[in-house]
């Protein structure tokens, strides 16, 4: 009798500590942080439009550059992953490119406000531009939280004992954090003097 | 023998729990104002601290401003959110910590506002602030001035919303004015 009793404690507590509760949790974790990303991304593509029709009324010769980042939203709205996907390093890959190509398109807008005086003194655009580089600094702060997030997940379901209940009962796989994007660093930021 | 063994195993997997170590803070949080950098009067520091108190008293919003000699190589916008995190300035459940930060060796300014107060202090704001009041004292070498004109503005906006919408309930204040 004391026996079972002390094989039940023992096995209580042994399925406790092998993942039954730690993987879910880390994984809703994992995808709580990654639905503040994809807000970010979300906020910054419904601040495009507006930049470009700003721009426009400054600087129509430059409907390339216009029409570029204009596509490369179109493209990225369309690239959607949804949280059952960020264990598919292809589906994540094609869902930072689509991203990826928006960071770039708005580096070439940045560019080429450089020769209009009169749009950069606009208000307007002012408010747009700062509006556009919070969100991008968000961006890149609710990314490295998502990564955290992953790597807190990746290293539970890998190592001893939540691994156990990982690969037995949740069959859980490693989820894909971000790559960081070359030239992300290169936010501008504000410098007096 | 066997029991043994798995006695082992399972105090092997409670030894396994517990968090990690949290990351220490760039700057010691010694108060409301921060100078690291010395670019403050002694008489202004005072004078702020009790303004920023009165402010979290009446409103709510936890306001501090640190000014640090070195971003230790990194960038204003990573080294101010680690800050403000380690800190823990702010409500934890309303997220309506404020951070000015001023860098004098990089020269650079940010202003980190919590999630809870982009209502109120949205980027726009914000930028205005850093444009037109910050930069040209700054430039002019008046960071007194500057830091003094920045600040009375952004408590200035944030008193203007009543307490209700900030989400304002009673609480215990996390830090001694």
């Amino acid at each position: 009798m004391k026996i079972r009793f002390a094989a039940t404690l023992l096995l209580a507590a042994l399925l406790a500590g092998c993942g039954i509760n730690s993987v879910p949790t880390a994984e809703e974790n994992a995808k709580g942080k990654w639905a503040n990303v994809q807000a970010d991304y979300q906020r910054r593509a419904d601040l495009i439009p507006n930049l470009v029709e700003t721009v426009k009324g400054f600087a129509k010769q430059e409907s390339t550059v216009l029409t570029q980042v204009t596509e490369a939203r179109a493209k990225a709205t369309q690239t959607v992953l949804s949280p059952d996907d960020l264990n598919d390093p292809a589906k994540v890959k094609a869902f930072q490119d689509a991203q990826g190509a928006v960071s770039a398109a708005l580096v070439s807008v940045r560019n080429i406000t450089e020769a209009y005086p009169e749009l950069k003194s606009n208000d307007n655009f002012l408010a747009l531009q700062s509006q556009l580089e919070g969100t991008e600094n968000r961006i890149n702060v609710s990314i490295k939280d998502y990564n955290e997030a992953v790597q807190s997940y990746n290293t539970i379901i890998r190592t001893f004992p939540d691994m156990i209940g990982a690969k037995i009962i949740h069959g859980a796989k490693p989820m894909v954090p971000f790559q960081s994007q070359p030239g992300s660093d290169k936010a501008p930021a504000v410098k007096f003097g | 023998m066997r029991a043994a063994r798995v006695w082992t195993l399972a105090l092997a997997c409670l030894s396994a729990c517990g968090p990690p170590a949290p990351k220490a803070p760039a700057l010691a949080l010694t108060g409301r104002v921060v100078d690291d950098a010395d670019l403050l009067l002694p008489a202004q520091e005072a004078t702020l601290t009790r303004a920023l108190a009165a402010l979290e008293r009446e409103k709510g919003p936890q306001f501090v401003i640190a000014t640090t000699r070195s971003l230790q190589g990194r960038r204003i916008e990573e080294y101010s959110i680690d800050l403000t995190r380690a800190w823990g300035i702010g409500s934890a459940q309303r997220n309506d910590g404020v951070v000015l930060l001023v860098a004098s060796n990089e020269r650079k300014v940010r202003i980190e506002v919590g999630t809870g107060l982009k209502k109120r202090l949205p980027d726009e704001f914000c930028a205005e602030v850093i444009r037109e009041k910050l930069l040209p004292a700054f430039q002019k070498g008046d960071f007194p001035g500057g830091i003094q004109r920045g600040a009375g503005t952004l408590i200035e906006q944030i008193r203007r919303t009543p307490a209700a919408s900030l989400g304002l309930w009673p609480q215990r204040p996390r830090m001694a004015a």
